[in-house]
């Protein structure tokens, strides 16, 4: 075994302070470390007391540690960041400066018990108390960044109707408003499918597209609610794929109904509940724009008016009257193709907008019509008829020589004797 | 025989042992803290780390503020050492370390919990290891300050690891100060504990 002869030189080499100290505090030992990082050599200090050098020490507190370590023959430990604790030492770094004095960890270890004799090693932990203040500091932002991602996801949650579901269109999650909007229990969602809700209509059309496209999709939809009825909900679906590649969907709804109830009454006729004139005529305009019509592929525009209407007013009163235009909207309504568009032109007159047809096809059509608005029966009037005026798309057309060669197509009609259909086109051609 | 070569007569010495250990412990915080408190005979028992957390999660309410110090220790019979004070037991014991009547800050309790801590393990640990003739080392302790009785993370439960529990609590009526002391150790260091107590069982009946 060897037996260290410096043993100076091995406490100076150690990045620690080493004090040899009695019970009352004469010093017996202070190496190079704290003479270099106190500015106290140890001539000054070794011999005298502690407390002439570091008065603001609480000497009670260190005397009961020193004295554990004695009987204990045991070190102890404690950490010296608090003032009064232990010998404070000015910090030099300069890059930092969250920590003006060192951050000491002291040990208080026995060194010859039978003298009361302890030795303290004073550690210094701060770049370790730094990187502790640092990852708290950290840690607090997190904290605080975690609460405030809560609070908008509370707000979201209440506030904006999202589910999530798979590629197969399972519910994997849904928030609050959603569930509170349609009245049912979040228990029964999770797990079932969105078109169970929406019907299958919803899930090809809104769904299954993006999902099997596995792009964004947007669009509006009519749905059932057993809590609200009928609803209008814009919805925004959304692929998400997760870190393992997993494909999920968020679909985000929103409430349009309102919206859509005013859009709806801006283009429907109050008394009839047909499209007014401004919705056709958007119809029209779109019709026009949309495609090259030829001589055969064309279509056409009808124009119906009820006959002696100002004499069915003035005999049996305005709301007989207008029970009259009511019946013959529905019937006309009834009677139409789909696809073909209708609406209300103004006082007693309709407009019939066909897709795809020639002259010979819009007179069927306007017969057809025709002959149904006669077999009418309305109980205070008796019959009413309906003269009906087509014109078909030619080349050199624009809206209005479209539409004035129906009006006129239709006043010939009157003119012949009214409940007839007219055309100015010949059918030859 | 329970598992991993410990048998009831090992787990009959460390009692022993313990019970002496602790004894220590009371006669050196009476002398060194002016106070005297009482010390239930330990509990020792061996389970994994699922079992470790729930014992822990039994003995201390989850509903009080704690602080909690670690200590490590080795040698040749090497664990940790874990102090479970609650927050009124700490502020009593802030207060009568030192000698405050209102209320001690928050540095002074870390402190008294960090200087009880050492006298406890320092009597207890060295008590017991030098009744099984081998030398400890002590580590530098942490406190930390937490809600609940969750002391052992989530993803340690799914270590698996063979511990030996040594628990008991330490009162101090007068001053109304009460702890849990768990000793754990584990894994290997249960072998080398049981080649300590088969040695000290030597001596004994030599």
């Amino acid at each position: 075994m060897t037996t260290i002869q410096y043993p100076n030189i091995l406490l100076d080499t150690l990045e620690l302070g080493s004090i040899i100290i009695d019970e009352d505090f004469n010093v017996l030992y202070w190496n190079q470390w704290l003479e270099l990082n106190t500015g106290i050599s140890s001539v000054e200090i070794i011999g005298k007391n502690l407390s002439l050098f570091y008065p603001d020490i609480d000497y009670n507190v260190l005397k009961r540690k020193i004295r554990t370590s004695l009987r204990l023959n045991s070190p102890t430990f404690y950490d010296a960041t608090h003032h009064n604790r232990f010998i404070e030492i000015s910090r030099t770094k300069i890059t930092t400066s969250s920590l003006k004095m060192m951050q000491l960890q002291i040990t208080i270890s026995p060194y010859v018990v039978e003298e009361s004799l302890v030795m303290i090693s004073i550690y210094d932990i701060s770049d370790l108390h730094e990187l502790k203040l640092s990852l708290q500091d950290k840690i607090k932002k997190i904290d605080d960044l975690n609460r405030e991602l809560y609070q908008d996801q509370m707000i979201i949650d209440v506030n904006l109707m999202i589910v999530k579901i798979n590629d197969v269109n399972e519910i994997l999650d849904v928030t609050k408003a959603f569930i509170n909007f349609f009245g049912y229990e979040e228990t029964d969602l999770i797990g079932s499918s969105l078109s169970d809700m929406f019907g299958e209509d919803f899930n090809k059309r809104m769904t299954r597209e993006p999902i099997d496209a596995q792009t964004k999709w947007s669009g509006e939809i009519k749905v059932h609610s057993d809590l609200k009825g009928a609803v209008w909900l814009d919805a925004v679906v959304t692929p998400i794929s997760d870190v393992d590649g997993n494909l999920s969907y968020t679909v985000i709804f929103h409430d349009i109904t309102d919206k859509k109830r005013l859009e709806l009454l801006s283009i429907t006729d109050p008394l009839t509940k047909l499209n007014n004139r401004h919705w056709f005529n958007e119809m029209y305009q779109n019709i026009f724009m949309r495609r090259h019509w030829t001589a055969k592929n064309s279509f056409a525009v009808i124009i119906a008016d009820i006959d002696h209407f100002k004499k069915i007013n003035d005999k049996f009163g305005h709301l007989i009257g207008d029970k009259a235009l009511i019946n013959v909207a529905q019937i006309l309504s009834e009677t139409i193709r789909n696809g073909d568009l209708l609406a209300r032109w103004g006082g007693e007159e309709f407009v019939i907008l066909l897709s795809n047809v020639d002259l010979y096809q819009a007179l069927h059509v306007a017969e057809k019509l025709r002959l149904a608005v006669e077999k009418l029966n309305i109980e205070e009037i008796g019959k009413v008829t309906a003269s009906f005026g087509v014109a078909v798309f030619v080349n050199g057309d624009n809206q209005e020589s479209l539409l004035t060669r129906a009006d006129n197509a239709l006043y010939k009609a009157k003119e012949k004797g009214r409940n007839r259909t007219e055309s100015l086109e010949n059918l030859s051609k | 025989m329970v598992e991993s070569g410990f048998s009831e007569d090992h787990l009959d010495v460390l009692k022993e042992l313990m019970n002496i250990a602790v004894g220590n412990a009371t006669a050196s915080i009476a002398d060194l803290l002016q106070t005297f408190g009482t010390m239930h005979i330990p509990q020792i028992m061996i389970s994994d780390m699922v079992g470790l957390d729930a014992y822990i999660k039994n003995a201390i309410p989850e509903e009080k503020q704690y602080y909690i110090t670690k200590q490590l220790f080795g040698g040749i019979f090497s664990g940790e050492f874990l102090f479970v004070i609650c927050e009124n037991s700490a502020i009593n014991l802030g207060r009568h370390l030192y000698d405050v009547n209102q209320n001690p800050t928050d540095e002074d309790i870390h402190d008294a919990v960090i200087e009880l801590t050492n006298i406890l393990s320092a009597t207890i640990i060295s008590r017991l290891t030098e009744e099984l003739n081998t030398k400890v080392q002590f580590f530098v302790p942490s406190t930390e300050r937490i809600v609940g009785n969750s002391i052992i993370g989530q993803d340690e439960l799914l270590n698996y690891h063979k511990i030996i529990i040594i628990s008991t609590e330490m009162v101090f009526e007068d001053q109304q100060i009460g702890g849990k002391i768990f000793i754990l150790t584990k894994d290997e260091m249960i072998k080398k504990l049981k080649a300590l107590i088969d040695q000290k069982l030597e001596e004994l009946y030599a």
